[in-house]
């Protein structure tokens, strides 16, 4: 069991660290740093005290690991559908600003060859 | 005034085919222009067509096919164009039967006209191609009441209301059936007219018969989602 606890809060405590560097290097932006780090928070919270578990699944009625497990999935597919949705909508974006590139360049060209004449 | 129509080609890696295709849209006469949309072509596309006069937009990143499109109808709109008209850059829709798509527009109260190969000529596709085709027709007659041999093809032509409908939101992947059943929704009226096609001149369609598949049943869920959209 401690072993268990220790390697949980090893994970916890690289994954806060990896979390924090990468905002540090701005290769996360705040709004998804504070999703990971949240996440973080909680894994050390409950590898530093395994017996908030107990308190959790005596306030919730969860007793069974696989309804632990449900709420672990159900929270990884809210985040990737978060990321579908954002990606979509950078797609978007993306097609707007090239579009409106390319439609600038042209007026651009245009512009050059009748100030030439 | 005469009316101005912009044809737009929009092309991907064409450098075979597009200065016979806008050659043949100068030959139609003074209110026809040329407006080539360079999908990202890693060849001489943009060259080629400027050689012959076609004001050309070059995308600086690839779009695919409905983006292109919707560029060049951006570009339409903004110039003043009466109507346009979207041609493959392959070679496959001749320019010369460009006018009978446009006709329609101006005079019939027609918004947007499809043309279709399939109307009165005898032009063959692959079994599964001409499959899909079918499936899509008959999806587009029984949900929406739209009749249309030839949903897929990339030969068409609108007017202006059409294009600011479309500058505004145009389906991205597969557009050519997703557009008109979205024209139909929003009440324009979509006509059908018979063209001549021409077997495409060089490279070889992008469209495989498992491709079919896929394409057709993506594009049956797109349209599926489409008939519940806020137009």
């Amino acid at each position: 069991m401690l072993h268990i606890r220790l390697f949980i809060g090893v994970v916890a405590i690289v994954f806060f660290a990896v979390t924090f560097e990468f905002i540090r290097k701005k290769h996360l932006r705040e709004e998804y740093a504070l999703l990971w780090l949240f996440t973080s928070s909680i894994i050390a919270i409950l590898s530093l005290w395994p017996g908030l578990i107990n308190v959790l699944s005596r306030f919730t009625g969860l007793y069974y690991i696989t309804a632990v497990l449900a709420i672990v999935f159900a929270f990884i597919i809210a985040v990737l559908m978060h990321y579908s949705i954002a990606i979509s909508k950078m797609k978007e974006m993306n097609k707007e600003l090239t579009q409106r590139c390319a439609l600038l360049e042209l007026r651009l060209k245009e512009l050059e060859k009748a100030a030439r004449r | 005034m005469e009316r101005r129509v912009a044809v737009i080609v929009p092309a991907y890696n064409e450098e075979g085919t597009i200065r016979s295709v806008v050659r043949g849209v100068k030959g139609l006469g003074p209110g026809y222009e040329a407006i080539v949309v360079n999908d990202c072509s890693t060849d001489n596309t943009t060259l080629n067509a400027e050689l012959e006069g076609a004001t050309v937009i070059d995308l600086p990143v690839n779009l695919g096919i409905g983006g292109a499109v919707q560029t060049g109808i951006k570009y339409a709109l903004a110039s003043g164009f009466d109507a346009c008209v979207q041609v493959d850059g392959d070679g496959q829709h001749p320019p010369s039967e460009i006018p009978k798509l446009v006709e329609p527009l101006f005079g019939d109260g027609v918004d947007m006209v499809v043309g279709s190969r399939f109307l009165g000529g005898a032009y063959k596709v692959p079994l599964m191609r001409s499959f899909g085709i079918a499936v899509i027709s008959l999806f587009l007659r029984s949900s929406a009441g739209l009749r249309l041999k030839d949903a897929t093809s990339g030969f068409r032509a609108m007017d202006r209301a059409v294009m600011e409908f479309f500058a505004g939101d145009y389906p991205q992947d597969y557009p050519e059936p997703e557009s008109l059943l979205l024209a139909h929704l929003k009440r324009f009226k979509v006509a059908e007219v018979p063209v001549e096609m021409s077997y495409r001149e060089h490279g070889m369609s992008s469209i495989t018969p498992f491709r079919s598949v896929y394409y057709m049943i993506k594009v049956l869920l797109a349209m599926l989602i489409d008939l519940f959209k806020e137009l």
